[in-house]
């Protein structure tokens, strides 16, 4: 079979091709002892990397894959969900390509790693798993991961899980799960982890004042909701002068959506306070007396 | 129930299906096990078989490297494969098995020669390693755990050095993510195209391969043959 009609010939030269799409923006981040690890560009002066591997504050180095070598400084740390921003002196990153479109279970992917001065290094495997939302070992809440089948190699921290085509799908770290297993951090993710980090330095965490456990909904007030939801959150505390009071939600009501978006599990509730709803003025759907009802309040930020 | 259908099967599976079965076929038909020990001997005794197992016997992939029409043909294996051997000898792939001489050995490099006088064996398709590039994709094919022609694919890793206990200080060599396992050893690496790109050399971090490039492999038989001719 000559070459040029060969699909698998075909199929490699586009990997090959992928690596090295992806591997222009990967780089190699020098902020620890021991094996340096990996980062993304996020852009021009920002990279993307793992908070664990980052564990010095100063005389951290970056090596781009020219070779030319940039002092960096930390813009924020988020080590919940084990991500920090690096900002680099004098620039000269390439921003890494996201892809379109959410990771599928199955879907090629690569994984991508710059530990050393050799060159950039990749692993083949599918998508194995989509998870989340999980409780972190570093106390944080990981809203979703992606688990692959790729080789977590010494030093592919921080670096990116990138589909065939060279395009980001996550971010790799193997400092989330218990035993350093490694998981993905998938890029809608680590990317709005990343925006919060380059402009306040830390990720804000929005705050109700409420604490609550989940119940089954019974079928008649399913009915009255409008949708098959199984579970809400039913308010057994409210604190005094918190956001939950000052917009009148009440201990007894069982809290089933937030933003439009429905809330069956604290830990959903949790997620979703992450990010921009700090200060802005939220719809909270509620049942109340058997009813559905929705009040407007103004999340406050965790400190 | 009606079968499963898949909307973007449009035949592109299929012919890579099928292109990756002719290139492991085409490796297979050059692969032998390299045997380095007596002969295992089966004696019935009674309603069971007995293995006779004298000291030590290993067993390694080997690959028809060079043919010389009809006077015999050279083996390329590991040089740890057939250290210390006595009665090496090469199986092919429909079970006989013959004796070989060793021609030329390179604990540097991990690379042995050996040659064996069974005519037109066929050679294996040599590619240039220097030409490879982290991505593309690779099949280790050789015998893990005896398992004969086992094959197994994953992609170039990196392309590094690694050093060695001799005069040339380091050598290049080829890492992938093809599952390896002991009995690899000595059996090719090839790429997407059929061609040898490295042979299997040492397994680290528990089943991820290191291999010693073919253009250094290329080298080293050349230099064996040079010296060899009489």
């Amino acid at each position: 079979m000559a070459n040029e009609n060969n699909p698998l010939v075909a199929l490699s030269d586009a990997m090959a091709e992928a690596v090295a799409k992806a591997g222009a923006s990967t780089v190699l981040v020098d902020a620890r002892r021991r094996l340096p690890a990996s980062g993304i560009g996020y852009a021009a002066d920002l990279v993307l990397t793992a908070d664990h591997v980052v564990e010095r504050d100063d005389d951290i180095h970056i090596l781009l894959p020219d070779g030319s070598q940039r002092k960096a400084s930390v813009a924020g740390r988020d080590p919940g969900n084990d991500l920090a921003v690096l900002r680099i002196e004098g620039g000269g990153v390439l921003a890494a390509e996201t892809a379109p479109q959410a990771a599928r279970v199955g879907q090629i992917a690569l994984a991508l790693g710059r530990p050393s001065e050799e060159g950039i290094q990749a692993s083949l495997g599918v998508v194995s798993a989509i998870g989340g939302p999980v409780r972190t070992g570093r106390g944080g809440l990981l809203e979703q991961y992606l688990r692959t089948d790729t080789i977590p190699y010494p030093g592919f921290s921080g670096g990116p899980l990138v589909d065939a085509a060279g395009r980001v799908l996550g971010l790799n770290t193997s400092g989330l799960a218990h035993g350093g297993v490694a998981l993905t951090i998938p890029t809608g993710l680590a990317w709005q982890v990343a925006e919060a980090l380059a402009q306040h330095g830390h990720v804000r965490r929005g705050y109700l004042g409420v604490r609550s456990q989940a119940v089954e909904i019974p079928a008649a007030l399913r009915q009255a909701l409008g949708r098959q939801q199984e579970y809400g959150l039913l308010l057994v505390g409210v604190e005094d002068d918190s956001p939950a009071s000052r917009g009148g939600l009440l201990v007894g009501d069982i809290l089933v959506g937030l933003g439009g978006e429905p809330i069956d599990d604290p830990d959903v509730l949790l997620a979703r306070l992450i990010g921009n709803l700090v200060g802005q003025s939220t719809a909270v759907e509620v049942l109340r007396g058997g009813q559905p009802l929705t009040v407007q309040v103004t999340i406050g930020e965790r400190k | 129930m009606s079968p499963l259908q898949n909307p973007f099967l449009n035949g592109a599976s299929e012919a890579l299906a099928d292109a990756t079965t002719e290139v492991v076929r085409r490796v297979q038909r050059s692969l032998v096990v390299v045997h380095n020990g007596p002969e295992v001997t089966v004696q019935s005794e009674g309603r069971r078989a007995v293995v006779q197992h004298n000291g030590h016997h290993g067993v390694g992939g080997g690959i028809v490297w060079k043919s010389n029409g009809s006077s015999g043909a050279y083996i390329l294996t590991n040089y740890h494969v057939v250290a210390g051997g006595r009665q090496l000898r090469i199986e092919l792939e429909d079970g006989r098995e013959y004796p070989v001489q060793p021609v030329a050995e390179d604990p540097e490099i991990d690379l042995a020669l050996l040659h064996v006088e069974v005519p037109n064996l066929p050679a294996v398709p040599v590619a240039d390693s220097r030409t490879l590039r982290v991505g593309q994709l690779v099949m280790a094919v050789g015998h893990p755990w005896g398992q004969r022609g086992y094959v197994t694919a994953g992609l170039v890793s990196s392309l590094t050095k690694a050093r060695t206990r001799g005069p040339r200080g380091e050598v290049e060599v080829i890492r992938s993510d093809a599952r390896l396992a002991p009995g690899n050893s000595g059996g090719p690496l090839v790429n997407a195209g059929g061609g040898v790109v490295g042979i299997n050399t040492m397994i680290v971090g528990g089943d991820q391969g290191i291999a010693v490039p073919s253009h250094v492999a290329t080298e080293f038989v050349h230099k064996a043959l040079e010296k060899a001719v009489v």
